[in-house]
This record gives structure tokens, sequence and C-alpha cells, in this order.
């Protein structure tokens, strides 16, 4: 009562476009001024490190390039977090999907790559990554569908499963995956055909292009098509769908899948892009984790989600360069990450809310 | 003890030696994104008054409310109590000036004793809390208003009525001399309104000021000593004295045209049986829902089923519509069964239906009124849009929907209109021509001049030769419109009479199961 004036978070009868464009710009601005409070703390120049991160990340040839390269996995797991989150399905285990598309597509590569042509192998090792991460999210989707078993817990522990899997395939002596000749536990590299060139001398591989399409296109199918509406009916009003005769429990099997497919063609991409082949590496960088954050800074907005996808990966790649170049600590670009999610989380208060002072004197007692 | 002024509200310092008022706004005006909710709005009210807010819905009698009680702040003017100006920054604060908001949607927690209910949100209480002494202190509060209420009943198995009860003895136990009464009929059926009528007296002659908000005009002439009329967020009319006004005068003031609201019956004679309800029953968890309902619907008859909310209206309804799958029983449409074939079968065979539950069940809030539309009718793998965008606008245009056009989204629409995207649905034909309609408490909550223009919609469908089923907690509706009226009282048809007879005490008794009687 002694404060002379008190914040009234008033709800908004409607949010007016613009703001919706300028909440997640001044939620990266806000997070970057935050990220500069931490460095000059800590005794870094934070003008030098981000002008750093930028040439690194950004304005470099090599550096855009590397971040292309680096936005084509995160803008899968990106949109296979989207494509779920939009439903209400929370599908966050888009990390052990990745793991399950990379062991598809390796298996593919591996084991179909030596008889088939690059033209046929490459999609086909593609596919087959998808289906795989498909696989991996059947048992929460059916589960979710017809019993209403939170897919949440679901897809995350199994996330630990498919982690196990993939180090299983490395370590075991005479796995299919495993390098034979190899001091250390490795995976073996698929076949000349299931792999794709980098673009010239860079780590761009065309499935950068064919995954910002595909975003596009599953935009389309959101926006136009008769699936879409679907999702966006069931989504909003269950109710609604049911006095339609829209199947919700369909629905919800067929998002679920396609979601658990877009993050296995992820994995797909590291394969026939940088990796070629199974690394258990994979289970450290936390791509799949990432999509929730890219899905989310977008606010699952397909078309978003290619711009958000490749700020996050020329975050990652700014700022493992700086450990190189300088002493900064490369943990400064995941930091960045992480306050990003939350000014563009608590940006979302802004949003729906308006926020007033009012004077508090003549409401005394 | 009411004041028959016609002026508006003056100034709380020049009023030359008059009582100030209880409670006054003086030309508060309230903005939001789009919209002047209350323009230049002036209203006064004196102790141990009952001033009521009339308006249609969206005219910003809500919006006058929530600045009287706290909720919002208006942009421009201010509230005076007794004559003080204040800021009510919260509805706590209101609350601190004796001013208290009985909400349309009860703020109760079910699980909670009605005592444990009153005293919610009170900060001077002990850690432990001595139930004998609130108890007494509750049933004493109850019953000087002549509101009797158990104080260890679980409010979750009260009746409507009585939960409004609770909420009105809460407003009263936290010390409010002024309470806001928000649509508080508009859940009652006719007796409980009367007993909430004792009540208001009862509290104006213990001084307290009542500000009653309503649309319907019958109860506004009865309980009110003043009236302040609001169109479009502006006053159009202050009007005083109890009964000396007519509803004919309140529905100008309020609407801005002349109303009719009479009876309506079929005009032509009635064609073959549309709708077929055999020997139909439904269990739910082992509990008795519906019980051997047997009736027909014919083409251009309405047939209005009327009832107490909760005796089986809506799992009927829902059944007709292939939503619920009978336990026994079948239903035909047009000849053909429908029973166990899905909502999109009993559409093929010609139903259209309009739920209790516009905005969630017939109207998903998130979409615009195209994508509504699109909603029941056969989509394509790619959906059309523009093939169906004409139709729309034509649509808007033809039941005079407010909205910016076919892109409108539905949440945005006021309850009015909203109810009318529905009936254009469905009263447009979708899989098939629409020949069974199944409409549920289409007027629920409606302005008057919406009412009007819903019941000509109804009436013209009939006229065509549709056959409708209207069912209805609103028996004025229901006696005015229906070519036969039966009562639906704990899932069986209690009573069965033609419209034109129809004897509302009679069938007020088979609501409430007083009679089995079968004819009036």
């Amino acid at each position: 009562m002694r404060a002379p004036f008190r914040i009234i978070f008033e709800q908004r009868a409607e949010t007016p476009k613009y703001l919706s464009a300028l909440v997640p710009f001044l939620s990266v601005l806000s997070a970057l001024i935050a990220g500069a409070i931490f460095l000059q703390a800590t005794g870094y120049s934070a003008s030098e490190t981000y002008s750093n991160m930028l040439s690194d990340g950004f304005m470099s040839y090599r550096g855009i390039t590397e971040t292309l390269g680096l936005s084509t996995v995160l803008i899968c797991t990106g949109i296979a977090a989207a494509f779920s989150f939009q439903m209400n399905l929370y599908n966050i285990g888009g990390e052990g999907q990745l793991y399950l598309g990379m062991i598809g597509g390796a298996w593919a590569g591996l084991a179909l790559g030596p008889h088939l042509p690059s033209f046929v192998m490459i999609p086909l090792l593609l596919l087959i990554g998808a289906l795989a991460g498909a696989v991996w999210i059947f048992v929460p989707a059916f589960v979710r569908s017809r019993l209403g078993t939170s897919e949440i817990v679901t897809t995350l522990l199994l996330t630990y499963v498919a982690s196990s899997l993939v180090k299983h395939f490395i370590n075991t002596p005479d796995s299919f995956f495993r390098a034979e000749n190899s001091a250390f536990p490795q995976g073996r590299n698929v076949a000349d055909s299931a792999a794709l060139s980098p673009i010239g001398d860079t780590r761009l591989y065309p499935t950068f292009f064919v995954v910002v399409v595909l975003a596009l296109f599953l935009y389309w199918v959101v926006k136009k098509t008769e699936f879409g509406y679907r999702i966006q009916v069931i989504a909003d009003s269950p109710r609604a769908a049911h006095y339609a005769g829209v199947s919700a429990n369909r629905t919800t099997m067929s998002v679920m899948l396609l979601s658990g497919a877009l993050a296995g063609l992820g994995g797909a991409t590291l394969i026939v892009g940088p990796f070629a082949r199974l690394d258990q590496g994979i289970t450290l960088l936390g791509y799949g984790y990432a999509g929730i954050v890219v899905a989310a800074l977008a606010r699952n907005n397909f078309a978003g989600i290619i711009v958000s996808g490749i700020l996050f990966a020329g975050l990652r790649v700014g700022g493992e360069k700086l450990q190189i170049s300088t002493d900064t600590p490369k943990h400064i670009g995941i930091m960045l990450q992480g306050a990003i999610l939350l000014f563009a989380l608590g940006g979302e208060a802004f949003r729906r809310y308006k926020v007033r002072a009012v004077r508090m004197k003549a409401v005394a007692q | 003890m009411s004041n028959t002024s016609h002026e508006v509200a003056s100034g709380p310092y020049h009023s030359g030696g008059a009582a100030p008022s209880a409670l006054s706004a003086h030309s508060v005006s309230k903005r939001f994104p789009g919209v002047l909710a209350n323009d230049s709005v002036d209203f006064d009210i004196q102790p141990g008054e009952v001033h009521t807010l009339l308006g249609e819905n969206g005219a910003g009698k809500s919006t006058l409310a929530a600045m009287l009680c706290g909720l919002y702040q208006p942009d421009n003017g201010y509230i005076a109590r007794n004559g003080q100006r204040v800021v009510l920054g919260s509805p706590r604060a209101g609350l601190q000036h004796g001013i208290a908001m009985v909400h349309q949607h009860f703020r109760l927690v079910d699980r909670f004793t009605v005592a444990e209910n009153v005293i919610l949100g009170s900060r001077n209480l002990s850690f432990v809390l001595d139930r004998r002494s609130i108890n007494e202190r509750v049933s004493e509060v109850a019953e000087s208003y002549g509101l009797p209420i158990d104080p260890n009943a679980t409010v979750g198995d009260l009746s409507v009525g009585q939960r409004q009860r609770v909420e009105i003895v809460k407003a009263l136990y936290q010390g409010a001399e002024i309470l806001l009464l928000d649509e508080p009929t508009a859940v009652l059926v006719p007796s409980e309104v009367e007993k909430l009528f004792e009540n208001v007296h009862a509290m104006t002659a213990a001084g307290k000021s009542i500000v009653f908000i309503s649309h319907k005009l019958g109860e506004v002439v009865e309980i009110s000593d003043r009236v302040t009329v609001l169109r479009g967020g502006k006053v159009t009319g202050h009007v005083s004295g109890r009964g000396a006004t007519d509803t004919k005068e309140l529905a100008r003031l309020m609407v801005g045209r002349d109303i009719n609201l009479g009876v309506q019956r079929a005009s032509h004679p009635i064609g073959h049986e549309v709708l077929q309800i055999r020997d139909l029953s439904l269990d739910v968890n082992g509990v008795s829902v519906l019980s051997n309902i047997n009736f027909n619907v014919h083409e251009g008859e309405m047939v209005g089923i009327a009832g107490v909310a909760g005796n089986g209206q809506k799992e009927l309804a829902d059944t007709i519509a292939g939503l619920i799958t009978p336990t026994s029983g079948s239903v035909s449409i047009g000849g053909a069964l429908a029973t166990d074939r899905g909502p999109i079968h009993a559409r093929e065979l010609g139903l259209a239906y309009v739920p209790e539950d516009r905005l969630g069940m017939g109207l998903v809030p998130s979409m615009s009124i195209l994508d509504n539309l699109l909603l029941t009718r056969d989509r394509h793998v790619v959906v059309d849009r523009s093939s169906v965008r004409p139709e729309a606008t034509r649509l808007i245009d033809q039941f005079e929907i407010k909205a910016n056009g076919p892109d409108h989204l539905a949440r945005k629409l006021s309850g009015g209109n909203a109810q009318k995207v529905l009936l254009a649905r469905e009263l447009s034909g979708g899989r098939t021509a629409t020949k069974l309609l199944v409409v549920c408490s289409p007027t629920r909550g409606l302005d008057v001049g919406a009412i009007e223009t819903v019941r000509r919609l109804l009436d013209d469908a009939r006229s065509a030769g549709q056959a409708i089923l209207l069912i209805s907690e609103d028996l004025d509706e229901i006696m005015s419109l229906s070519d036969r009226v039966l009562v639906l009282y704990r899932g069986a048809i209690a009573h069965e009479t033609p419209g034109e007879s129809a004897n509302i005490a009679t069938v007020g008794a088979a609501m409430a199961g007083l009679t089995t009687g079968d004819n009036a």
C-alpha cells in the first residue's frame, strides 16, 4: 500500500498486429542486453563478443554457410515441435525421434546404399529416417489418442531410451553400425551414394533447401487444407469437433506421427549431410530440444521457424567460434539461447495484456 | 425512497444540500480497441434504491458495472462514493468501499461449503478457523435479508438459485452496501426469480443499493425504482418510477425502434412426419437420463420442449443429432434410421442442429465466420474458401450480422451475432437441404432486437416447411412459438399440449414435477 502507484495487467481485447511482430524482436534484443550485462560483469567486452559472434555466425561467407547448414536440422526439429504444439499436443521428445531418424538413415545408407544409385538412395534414406522417427512416437501417439496418456511424459522418457539405443549400436563390438577397424567405438560411414556433397567448400548441404520448402509446404497445409482445418478445430474446441463429426482420435494420431517423422527427417539430414554415419556425439548436441525453443520463438508459425531456426543456428555457430578465436566460453551462445526463450515466453504477457500504472493515493482505506 | 428525478446526476459538490448519491459515475468513458464501450456515461444510485442498467448486449452495461466495482478504470471521468471521488484500483478496493458485484457466472468453489465460500478472500481470519462462529455469522447475515441457507451445505450440491444466494450472502457478509447484480435472472427459473426479487426488496428495505443489470423488460419494470437505458455506449434515457413505464417505451430506448415479440404459430397446414422418436432411452454411467421418449415432428411444425435445465434436454438434442448413441430406442429423420450413425450421417439425412453452447460447440471461437460456415459442410482436400466467400458475405447481409466481413473471428462477435452466424449456417443447408432443425435455447442471453430476429428466422423456416424442434428453458418463448408443447421432466415427457391452448400454470407445474397429467 506504500507504493504511489501499482502496475495493473489489463487483458487486451485483441492483440495488435505490429505487436505480434515486435515481441519476438524485442525478446531477442532483451536477451542480448541481459547477456551483455552478464558478459561485462564477468570481465568480457560485450560489444567485442557480440561483433565477433555476428561476423562469425552471420556476416562472413564461412559463418553464414555454416549457420545455414546447422539450421537445416534445427528447422526440422522446430517444425516437428510446432506441428504438435499447434494442436495442443506437446511432443517434447523430438530429440529421441531425431536419434531414431539417424539410426534409420544410417541403416539405409549402410544396408541399401551399396546397391542403389544416389538419386534413389538419398530420398529413400530421408524417408526411412522420417519413418523411424514416426515409429518412435507411435506408442505415445497411440496411448494419447486412445487413453489420453500424457504425451509429454511418454515422449520425453523415450528420448532416454533412444539415447541408449544410439550408444548401444556404437559400443556393441559386432554392431552393424560400428566401424570395424577403429580403435575407438565410432559409426561406420554410409555408402557414397547415400552421402551428399556440400555446396562448394562450405558445410551447407542441399537438404537445407529441401527443409525450407518443406516448412513452407506445411505452412500451406495448415492454412489451406482440410487436414489443417481439422487441426484448428480440434485445437480450439474439441466439442465443436465432436459436433461436426471431426474425429479427434484420428487427427491426434496423424499429427503426432507426422511430428515424429519430421524430427526423424532432421536426423536423416545429418546422415546425408555432415555426419555420414551414426555418431554418438549427437546425444550431446541437443538439436531436438533446440527445436522446442525454435518453435516457441516463432510461435509455431512454420514460416517463422525458418527465421528462428537460422537465428539459433547462427548463435551456436558464432558462440563456438568465440571459443576458438577469443577466450570467451562458447557457452555464451547457449546462454543467449536460453535467455531468448525466457524473454520470448515472458513477452507473451505483453501480447495478451496491456500494462498500466494506476495511482494508489485515493484507494487508501 | 425512490428518486424520481429525470436529470442526469449532478456533481457531488453542488447538489444544493441534497444527500450525495451512494455511488455515482461522472461522465465516465472507456475505450477498448475498436469500440468506445462507454461514452461520457453518468449514473448514480441512492441508498435503498434499485437502479437498473438496461441495454442490449454490447451497449456498455457490463463495462459501466465493471468500472463501478473496480474491475476496470475509466479512461475519462470518475467514480464517486457518497459524493467523494474515489479511484477503485481493483475489485478488492471496490469492496473496501462497500461495492460488490455478483457475476452472472458464479465464482464459487464447488467443493467448499457455503460458509467456506462466504469467508473465502476475507483477510482477517484466524489461523485456525472457528467454524461454529463463522457458521453463525453467515446464517445471521443470510437470514436478516430473507436468504435462508445452510452454511454447512456443499456448494456443488446446491441449485443454481441457491448458489446465486451464496454469492449475494458473500457480498453482504463482506460488508457490501451497494450490490451490482449482473443479469441475475438469466440463470433462474420463474419461481427463483420471484424469490430473488423478494430478497432484493429485503435488501433495499435495509438501506442497501442494488444496481440491477438486465435486458429483460418485464422484470426491469417490475423491480426497478429507476432505469438508465444504454445504447451503443451512450445513455439514451433515464426513466423513473416502478411500473410507471410500459415495456414498449423501454424497448424503443434500448433498440432504437419498435419491437414485436408476439405469438407466432404455423400458418400452413403441417405435412408428413420428419422426425420420429421411438422408445428412446439413455443411461449415462448407470443413471437414467432419458426414459422411453416417443414423439414426432412434422413438416412445417414447431414442437417446443419445455423443462428446467438438466432434465435431459441437452442429451435428447445430442442423441437426435447423432452425437450420443442411445441405450435403446431409435431416431429417424425423413424416414431413415439415424441412430448410431454419427453426426455426419444425421446431417446427410437433412438435420441441422443449433446447440445451446454456441461458442465452443456450435462455433469454433478462433476461426473466422467463413471457416465456421464450413464446419458442418463438405470440405474438399484443399479447403475451397474462395467459392464460399460470396455466400458468407450474402449470409452476413441477410442475417444482419454485425461483422467486418467473412474474416471476422467468431470469438469477437457479440452473443447475438454469434447466434445469427450459427443460425445462418444451420438454416442455409449444408450437405443437403435442411428438413429438420433442432434448436436449443436459441435466444438465451440475446438482446431484444436479436430475439425478435431469431424468432422471425425460426418462424420463416417453419413456413418454408422445415420441421423444428425447439428446446428452451424460456417458457415464454416455448409458449409463443410452439405448435405443440412437451414438458421434459427427469428425462421423460411429463406433459403434452397443443401450443395455442397451453396453460402456463399447468406447464410450469409439469416442469417442477408436480403433475404427471397428460392433458392441459
